[in-house]
């Protein structure tokens, strides 16, 4: 299974991990302070990534070309009600834990026991929506299920 | 402020913000993927839960890479700590230790029913930081602003809430 692909992607993971690691994007006070206004850094950071990332998208999309000379695909993410609440809830969850997504495996990874409490709880999260995504659809006026919320 | 595992100050914002857009332009260009962590764990749950929610293609085709990327962030940590000073594991958790005080049961409890909102939130929006913080905002789409602004807005209130009005 250990093919060139997945080690690239282990490695871009672990790069992104590290970086996530130093700069205090997963660090509960870090966030904490990025919430109560009193910490630049995380606005710092969140912007520089948008403010660079976006002309670079614009510019791949211009290339039209992958590295590979694919073309280039960006599914885009549907809009719907759970874009609102679903943010909700998961703003919530960021302040209780001081942890987004990636932010819980990397504190797991540099050896903050807890966070693995904050991974079976989103993992339980993340199974219960799926299983619910029936009833949920209705209710948030969610796209097909072979469609999703969005994926990323 | 220093970070809690390394006990001295972080890398400057704009090397972190810089290295993140690295790594989305990479992976969109190398991997025409689009950046993303919260679909992860709906691969993860693909591993055991065989619902048709989880078994989707678009699940069960991006197992390959997502997966792989998750194990990556986990591996990022690990190698942040070693190159720390080594590895080892801590309950340490800053301001909520000096401000609640709790036990690591209470923390445990605490973290899981955090890990709840964020499992099922950022499923429910279609995304978190990176999905649509990051790739959405930067690709200029409607969805992620508002999820964005949500999550942000509801952030800001909760912890508002806990260290200005509750503790």
């Amino acid at each position: 299974m250990l093919t060139r692909s997945t080690l690239a992607y282990l490695a871009l993971g672990a790069f992104f991990g590290f970086i996530l690691s130093r700069s205090g994007a997963a660090d509960y006070n870090y966030i904490q302070g990025m919430f109560l206004f009193t910490e630049f850094q995380l606005y710092g950071i969140i912007g520089t990534a948008v403010v660079l990332t976006a002309p670079g998208i614009w510019l791949l999309k211009r290339h039209g070309r992958t590295l590979g000379g694919k073309p280039l695909s960006i599914e885009l993410k549907p809009g719907h009600r759970g874009n609102i609440y679903g943010g909700i809830l998961f703003g919530v969850g960021w302040s209780i834990t001081g942890m987004c997504p990636g932010p819980i495996l990397v504190n797991i990874g540099e050896g903050k026991v807890y966070a693995l409490a904050a991974l079976a709880g989103t993992l339980v999260g993340a199974g219960a929506f799926g299983a619910l995504y029936p009833r949920l659809a209705g209710l948030f006026r969610l796209p097909p299920l072979q469609v999703g919320t969005g994926e990323g | 402020m220093h970070l809690i595992l390394t006990d001295s100050a972080p890398i400057p914002w704009f090397v972190a913000g810089a290295a993140i857009a690295a790594v989305t332009l990479v992976l969109l260009y190398a991997g025409n993927r689009r950046l993303g962590v919260s679909t992860g764990f709906e691969n993860v749950c693909s591993l055991v839960v065989r619902t048709p929610y989880f078994t989707r293609s678009a699940i069960s085709g991006s197992n390959s890479w997502r997966l792989p990327l998750l194990a990556g962030l986990l591996l990022g940590g690990v190698i942040s700590a070693l190159l720390a000073g080594g590895w080892e594991t801590t309950w340490a958790l800053g301001r909520f230790d000096s401000e609640f005080g709790w036990g690591n049961g209470a923390k445990l409890a605490w973290m899981f029913g955090g890990g709840l909102l964020i499992g099922f939130g950022t499923r429910l929006a279609g995304g978190c930081t990176s999905g649509h913080g990051i790739f959405g905002l930067s690709n200029l789409e409607l969805p992620s602003l508002i999820s964005t602004v949500s999550f942000m807005a509801a952030g800001v209130v909760t912890t508002n809430l806990i260290y200005r009005v509750i503790l």
